[in-house]
């Protein structure tokens, strides 16, 4: 896996594909081009990081239909589409599907380039966020059932005394789990461990 | 005559005339007044008492004085004269007798006569009355008809009159005419020609032309407007009949004229729609093609624009490789080329067009339509069915337009499926040769269909079922399936749904043809 983002171009006019493409290598980014949709899920690019740049109108499986697709394999990345004159009804519906943003044809290189790195960003965010809850969810796996129960009181802003009655447990054993419990998340303060929380319960 | 007249005005139907019994009572004793006086001399005892009172007469007057002249002598006493009386009276009696049996045959001839007179007169009564009764029944008659003829001619709104040839003048014209022109009838009496003035300018001359040809042939029917003086414009239908006289000539003219300006601003309005129908049509024409042409030229235009500023942004980075810039310059004028062919094409499309009619096939067109529709079908989420027929015979048909009206009646066949519906959403296209000169298509889709009420409406311009609908769909492509020979109309599926049918000429040509053989 290439971890360089990179813009992958769908259209199925050469000459908008060739153009659009030298449009964003000459401004240093990294670009995959690709025919069709279709061509593009084979390639399997769409796990890896960067951002789409996408002909809304296109023959065979449509801009449309690819993000729909895209979503359905939970695949979360960032979607510009390029529509045409007149093709606002479908760029509402894309925006409604999730997309980024749309551009319409023909656009400022100055829009498009914005608009890229603004979706690459988002992407990096995004991946980092991933990144991240991925490795939160593995520290919590280490947790034992008591501790989880403990954390969970925690989280809900109990006092440890109140904790301790509920549980039927002594306040220094509450304090221990208390203690481990910070241990396994790596979590330096109160503060840090509520935000690894938040950061698991967005995902869901 | 005046007492049945009011029998009459009070009962519409006419009654039977009560003149017989009056004739009876007093014109019978009439008939025997002349004989009266010979009548009475014939009656036997006036007869017999001017007998007696001659007898009398003599025995106390004539006989004494005719003794005493004769004899010089006193009478002879009355007691020896009874003799003398009975003789007399014998005598007179005699007479009479004699007398009547003389007079018999005349007094019979007489009474024979007086009967047959009598039956006579009866019987010219009789044929007097029963001609009077004729008379009274044809002179009710006569007024009854002319009463509904009044009745007729001075309450419909149409004017009637009547013309005389001869005359050289209108001998009839209904009071209609004043609510119709506007103008006095006086006038059309005192000046003949007062309602031609009253034509507008525009039709004046056609009017009199079709007036002098009219008292020649007797026959009229003009159409024409005319101004009233209050200036309003009235559209007139002026139609005249000819009336022959035994020989045969044409003698009146017998005419109706007619207000019919409702009727000719409906028409307009008629008219009117259908070309407002038409310059829709060729608008969404219009708007079809201007949309296809803006996403056409969308492509080179926005890779023109990339093109170019990623030339500037190489130029900028002050590296660059000027063969790089020259192939991607190269590119740009390829690109802008292709924009000029699109435009070009387009011209050619719309220059070509109102006389585009062509040999068509009309499998390969429907195949086109659902090119350019496919994306609408694909976002509708419709399963597309083709039943086209193999080796159809081309139409004769405009291709923009009969695109068009297929493009309409897909679209129209998709949104009536719309995706919250349930059942399947199914569109099936079928071609197939209907007869020797046509070919039948078939848009059908598993919508919800339409009612019976709706189904008289479906084309009407600006009718719509949908909402957000304009209504034209189905009404534009009625007229471009129409304006090229063929017909345009909606059947309910059995199932579910609604087809829309349309014919097409099959293009003859002798020439393609035989190419194709």
């Amino acid at each position: 896996m290439n971890d360089t983002p990179a813009v992958f171009l769908i259209d199925d006019d050469q000459a908008v594909r060739d153009a659009v493409g030298l449009l964003l290598q000459t401004s240093g980014l990294a670009v995959e081009t690709f025919a069709s949709a279709a061509g593009f899920l084979e390639s399997g690019a769409a796990q890896q990081p960067g951002c789409l740049v996408l002909d809304v109108r296109m023959p065979g499986m449509s801009g449309l239909d690819l993000q729909k697709k895209l979503r359905e394999q939970g695949c979360r990345i960032p979607i510009i589409f390029m529509t045409g004159h007149g093709d606002v009804p479908m760029a509402i519906r894309a925006m409604k599907a999730g997309a980024f943003d749309f551009i319409e044809k023909p656009f400022q290189g100055q829009t498009l380039l914005a608009r890229v790195h603004e979706a690459l960003a988002l992407d990096a965010r995004e991946r980092r966020r991933q990144g991240r809850r991925e490795e939160v969810a593995a520290r919590m796996a280490l947790l034992s059932p008591r501790e989880r129960e403990v954390l969970e009181r925690v989280a809900a802003g109990q006092y440890n005394k109140v904790i301790a009655a509920e549980l039927g447990i002594s306040l220094s054993t509450v304090e221990i789990h208390r203690k481990r419990v910070m241990e396994k998340l790596r979590a330096e303060s109160l503060s840090d461990l509520i935000r690894m929380l938040a950061l698991l319960n967005d995902e869901g | 005559m005046s007492g049945s007249k009011n029998v009459m005005t009070q009962n519409s139907a006419p009654s039977p005339p009560a003149a017989t019994p009056r004739l009876d009572a007093v014109d019978r004793p009439a008939v025997f007044r002349p004989g009266r006086l010979r009548y009475w001399l014939v009656y036997p005892a006036t007869i017999s008492l001017l007998y007696v009172l001659g007898g009398l007469l003599w025995l106390l007057v004539a006989n004494p004085l005719l003794s005493a002249w004769l004899h010089d002598a006193p009478p002879s006493p009355l007691s020896r004269q009874w003799p003398n009386v009975l003789a007399i009276i014998a005598s007179g009696g005699l007479l009479h007798w004699l007398l009547k049996i003389h007079d018999k045959p005349a007094y019979r001839d007489l009474e024979a006569r007086v009967r047959e007179r009598t039956d006579e007169l009866l019987a010219s009564n009789r044929t007097l009355e029963q001609q009077i009764a004729a008379r009274i029944q044809v002179e009710y008659a006569l007024r009854d008809s002319e009463e509904r003829f009044r009745q007729l001619a001075e309450h419909i709104r149409e004017v009637f009159w009547v013309y005389g040839i001869g005359e050289e003048r209108l001998l009839y014209v209904s009071p209609a005419y004043e609510e119709v022109w506007e103008r006095p009838i006086q006038g059309l009496y005192d000046r003949p020609l007062d309602w031609i003035e009253a034509v507008h300018p525009d039709d004046r001359p056609r009017v009199q032309v079709a007036r002098l040809a009219m008292l020649g042939r007797g026959y009229l029917d003009e159409e024409y407007r005319i101004v009233r003086p209050d200036g309003a414009i009235r559209w007139i239908w002026d139609r005249g009949f000819p009336i022959h006289d035994e020989a045969g000539y044409v003698y009146r003219i017998a005419g109706l004229t007619e207000d019919i300006t409702a009727r000719r601003l409906a028409e307009d309005r008629l008219r009117r729609q259908q070309v407002e129908l038409a310059r829709m049509s060729r608008l969404s024409l219009a708007v079809e093609l201007a949309s296809n042409l803006a996403h056409e030229l969308n492509q080179p235009l926005a890779a023109i624009v990339a093109y170019t500023q990623a030339c500037l942004t190489l130029l900028r980075q002050d590296h660059a490789d000027p063969r790089e810039l020259t192939g991607t310059l190269d590119e740009i004028v390829n690109q802008g080329l292709r924009a000029g062919g699109i435009i070009r094409h387009l011209r050619e499309l719309v220059r070509k067009h109102p006389a585009a009619q062509a040999a068509l096939d009309l499998n390969s067109l429907i195949e086109a339509v659902i090119h350019y529709a496919q994306l609408e079908l694909r976002q509708a989420g419709v399963t597309l069915k083709l039943e086209l027929a193999e080796a159809l015979p081309p139409v004769l048909a405009d291709d923009i337009q009969t695109q068009l009206a297929v493009l309409y009646l897909i679209r129209n066949a998709i949104e009536a499926m719309p995706e919250t519906g349930d059942g399947p959403r199914e569109l099936t296209l079928r071609t197939a040769p209907l007869d020797a000169d046509r070919i039948l298509a078939t848009v059908r889709d598993t919508g919800s269909g339409f009612g019976a009420e709706t189904v008289e409406r479906l084309f009407e311009p600006f009718f719509s079922t949908k909402p957000g609908g304009m209504g034209l769909g189905l009404a534009v492509s009625r007229s471009i399936i129409e304006s090229q020979g063929g017909q345009l109309w909606a059947t309910a599926n059995p199932d579910r749904g609604a087809s829309f049918h349309f014919t097409l000429p099959i293009h003859n040509n002798p020439q393609c043809s035989a190419a194709r053989s």
